[in-house]
């Protein structure tokens, strides 16, 4: 699975999104501070504005946590319950099992990965409808109230504005929340039954395996074909069977009776719905002359996500482990590998390349390759090779020490030093792991490239050590969480916008927020100049004169001014995109998709980022609906 | 103790005191509209039931508005129950009876009360006791389980009541409230009045139905574009000073013929002499006791009996 943007770990995210958001709070709450001052000071003069401002301060304050009631806000989230239902949010689930139907019938079970089409499709589809609820309940609820004049009798009560608000959202997601684990629910069975298939085996479908001219005992054949597919069976001398993994999956396989009366009972796939917990590595480029290097090599892809080596060269990619111990691998260190393959001379496309995998002690130097392996060039799907690194390493194809080269400013400096290399441990012809290998906890995997003139390509999250699986049922309501989380800040967002907008027109400024949300990384990067093409500006104008985004604008007052122009905008959309949570950032239907665990790590930043984002907003809009007139 | 106006000598207590209130509405780019209110000084004492008259648009719903924090003033200040007028707190104290019935439609009647009473912080219990309470005392039991969208105008307006008085306040606003209402609905909602003024609470009411204010209110402000033109007792104001009226029973057409002999004897110049009429809604009333009374029976033709 494609990670291009890997969260750090918690604390260093969190001081670094901490500071950022006091910063983005800050601005926002002066600028606030000024419009509001403006207004009040236009009408009644600047200090007696000042002291309003100050005392909507100190009230908001009292209102959010000193008078703040849970009564108050159950009482008009129970309102909100009722207003949905009255609105019939039902009618969400409905369209959504509608669409299942009609999935039903166009998901391919014969696909190359059914499950990943099965997942993405009832995730995505939970999340449109989500939002779309979202969506509509959020911006039309307060301006309906307000038109029908409803809101008179409540705001009469000694309800405060942040109650009305608290409550409105809490009653909103609680709804969301039922409607969420519905759909959780219907998509599991769907996906489930979806990918449900059984083969048949007989005993005319099996041969003898024969070895060396006599036959071996063992049974060998293939199922019957069921979406697409037929699984190679084995069946050995003592009746125990295997099936071997097609598609993705495999079956279990129970033999009743023997001989030619035998009977072969295959069970429902197993492995489609996994959720791996891989330990990932730190990913570090050895290029063809034996020197480290920050990145790999570019093969002409646009997408730089995955650096590439050079074959038959020193050149390799080294991922290092740490807390290596007997405790967490007792067997050895199970490796899922995902490879870029580029060849620069095509011949058989078909036939794989050839790569070794090797470990390394990062401190003696000891480098002991353990596996050949095949990779190609073009899968249908991206192929997932299974290697591992054994426990105790016996006759190992190669043997070496190998120093690794850092160009530094000083020179060359080598790890580990001349003086420490011993050549000794070379001799050795059985290795222990982690007697061996693994320094400290620490252990370097090489992956490199054999052929030459063929190159092999990697980034960090391309090899993991698969440390466990997880429940794909737990990792399956992660994801649905991960829509609860958007659902929500839609929601804030929505209720604010409601504060001061017309129904329609806050349902289109909430659509801005999730589309601006959605695409905020790229409107950032925008604003950060780190786009081809230049600005909003410049890029309109190359657009409507048909300039290529790489060349440069003739000088002149007119590129002057779409500079300068470019500038402002930029401005704008730096600050545009401070205050845009970043939505695309919160789908993991990828990572249930391809069966892999989402952390609890990624789900906790998630959830503070929401917070950061829902709370602030509600602020906002509590001054929005304070400072705006109930009865107009 | 209940300091009302009608006590001689105690001071009594401001409710509701507006200094200078006046309200502007203003267009998207700033530009005055409308002055709505002008200036408005104005005093409500604790006990009284005041009432706010004037045509449409001369700022009486403005005023209520303003009391109640829903606008907030151009210039000036309303001091409500010792509070701004834009302070949420001083609410715990008010019950306000909206121009219509803006209730949710998709509560039961019950449920309507139950919300509004857990906007008060109620206790469960306390809720419960107060909404059957209320909805016994607004005549509303047996439809207590009905949505309020299957409510007659009427049954909703008495609802609205319910609502306001949910909190058992010491300041009731009532915003036009024997609109909707029949004669005995009408009549219901000013007894009620009465004896919330009874209680010592405080009301203050709008209409534009002069007989019901003439009937329940102690003192009236007439506005007129914004203005306070008038402000007094409803008896001083209305008191006619040069006319003097007598009404008797018994005797006959003798007597009256002395009476105005009299009266032309001393100068005097008599306007009008012959039997008094009762109102519309006493009628009408009264119909209704003697049906309830004796019913299948007609009641009679009119109030002299002949039936023309």
């Amino acid at each position: 699975m494609v990670v291009e943007n890997p969260l750090p770990p918690f604390l260093i995210w969190f001081a670094g999104a901490l500071a950022i958001w006091l910063g983005v709070v800050a601005a926002v709450s002066l600028v606030g501070f000024f419009l509001g001052w403006l207004a009040v000071a236009l009408e009644r003069g600047p200090r007696e504005a000042v002291a309003r401002n100050w005392q909507m301060i100190c009230q908001a304050f009292q209102d959010f946590v000193r008078y703040i009631s849970g009564s108050r806000i159950s009482g008009l989230a129970y309102l909100a319950i009722k207003e949905s239902i009255r609105r019939r949010v039902i009618a969400v689930f409905v369209v959504f099992l509608v669409l299942l139907m009609f999935a039903g019938w166009h998901i391919d079970p014969a696909s190359r990965e059914p499950a990943v089409l099965y997942l993405n499709f009832v995730l995505s589809a939970t999340t449109y409808l989500m939002l779309l609820l979202a969506l509509f309940i959020a911006s039309f609820s307060l301006p309906t109230d307000i038109r029908n004049r409803t809101i008179h009798t409540v705001v009469t009560k000694p309800v405060r504005a942040s109650e009305i608000l608290l409550g409105r959202l809490s009653g909103f997601a609680l709804v969301a929340t039922v409607i969420l684990i519905g759909m959780a629910i219907v998509s599991f069975f769907f996906v489930t039954l979806g990918l449900n298939h059984r083969h048949t085996l007989t005993a005319e479908n099996l041969q003898s395996v024969t070895e060396g001219g006599g036959e071996t005992g063992t049974l060998t054949g293939l199922t019957s074909s069921v979406f697409g597919h037929r699984h190679r069976v084995y069946v050995d001398v003592g009746g125990q069977g295997r099936v071997e993994v097609a598609r993705g999956h495999y079956h279990s396989l129970r033999v009743v009776g023997s001989g030619p009366d035998a009977r072969y009972e295959i069970g429902p796939p197993e492995g489609f719905l996994l959720a791996r917990v891989p330990i990932y590595g730190k990913l570090e480029f050895r290029d063809r002359d034996g020197l480290d290097a920050d990145k790999g090599l570019n093969v002409g892809d646009e997408w730089t996500y995955r650096g590439y080596i050079q074959g038959a060269s020193p050149a390799a990619l080294i991922w290092t482990f740490e807390g290596m111990s007997p405790r967490r691998f007792p067997e050895g260190l199970p490796l899922e590998l995902t490879l870029g393959v580029f060849r620069t001379h095509k011949g058989n496309i078909e036939k794989p390349v050839l790569g070794s995998l090797a470990v390394r002690n990062p401190r003696t130097g000891l480098y002991v390759e353990t596996e050949i392996f095949e990779s190609r060039e073009f899968a249908e799907v991206p192929e997932i090779k299974r290697l591992f690194v054994p426990r105790k390493i016996v006759n190992p194809p190669s043997v070496q020490i190998i120093q690794r080269k850092k160009n530094t400013p000083e020179g060359i400096v080598l790890s580990p030093p001349p003086e420490e290399v011993r050549p000794e441990l070379t001799q050795k012809r059985e290795f222990d792991l982690y007697e061996d290998l693994v320094d400290n906890g620490r252990l370097e995997v090489w992956i490199r490239c054999i052929e030459p003139g063929q190159y092999f390509g990697a980034a960090q999250p391309d090899l993991y050590i698969r440390a466990r699986d997880g429940s794909f049922v737990i990792n399956l309501l992660k994801a649905c969480y991960g829509i609860w989380l958007v659902t929500i800040i839609v929601l804030a967002y929505g209720i604010t916008a409601s504060t001061f907008l017309s129904a329609p027109v806050a349902m289109v400024a909430t659509i801005g927020v999730l589309v601006g949300g959605l695409f905020r990384d790229f409107v950032i990067k925008l604003a950060l100049g780190q786009t081809y093409g230049g600005g909003p500006f410049e890029s309109l104008y190359r657009l409507v004169t048909q300039e290529n985004v790489m060349s440069e604008l003739e000088p002149g007052l007119g590129t002057l001014l779409l500079k300068m122009a470019d500038v402002i905008a930029r401005g704008f959309l730096f600050a545009v995109a401070s205050i845009l949570p970043p939505l695309g950032q919160f789908g993991w239907a990828n990572w249930v998709a391809h069966g892999f665990d989402i952390p609890w790590e990624h789900v906790l930043i998630r959830t503070l980022q929401t917070f950061a984002f829902a709370i602030p907003v509600i602020v906002a809009g509590y001054f929005f609906f304070k400072s705006r007139e109930i009865a107009e | 103790m209940q300091t009302g106006v009608n006590t001689p000598h105690a001071v009594p207590e401001v409710v509701v005191e507006t200094r200078n209130l006046t309200k502007i509405y203003r267009d998207f780019w700033g530009r005055q509209k409308v002055r709505a209110l002008k200036a408005l000084d104005l005093t409500i004492y604790k006990g009284e039931i005041f009432g706010l008259l004037g045509p449409n648009g001369s700022g009486k719903t403005t005023t209520m508005k303003l009391l109640l924090g829903l606008l907030f003033p151009t210039e000036g200040q309303a001091i409500v129950l010792g509070k701004d007028a834009t302070d949420v707190s001083k609410n715990e104290r008010i019950g306000y009876l909206p121009e219509e019935t803006y209730l949710y439609r998709f509560l039961t009647g019950e449920e309507t009360l139950d919300f509004f009473g857990r906007l008060f912080n109620m206790p469960a219990a306390v809720r419960r006791q107060r909404t059957a309470e209320l909805l016994e005392l607004v005549g509303l039991t047996g439809a207590r389980r009905r949505q309020v969208r299957e409510y007659s105008k009427g049954m909703a307006r008495r609802l609205g009541l319910a609502q306001a008085l949910i909190n058992d306040p010491d300041l009731i606003l009532l915003d036009e409230p024997t609109t909707g209402l029949d004669p005995i609905g009408t009549r219901a909602m000013k007894d009620l009045i009465l004896r919330l003024k009874d209680q010592g609470k405080t009301i203050i009411m709008c209409s534009h139905l002069l007989a019901d204010v003439q009937d329940v209110c102690d003192r009236i402000g007439i506005l007129y574009q914004g203005e306070l033109k008038e402000l007094g007792r409803v008896d001083a104001l209305l008191k006619v000073r040069d006319v003097t009226e007598i009404r008797f029973s018994g005797g006959d057409g003798a007597l009256v013929d002395d009476v105005k002999q009299v009266i032309e004897r001393r100068n005097g110049k008599i306007h009008f002499i012959g039997n008094p009429t009762t109102t519309l809604e006493e009628l009408f009333l009264q119909i209704i006791r003697e049906s309830e009374a004796h019913p299948g029976r007609r009641v009679r033709g009119g109030i002299s009996g002949d039936g023309r």
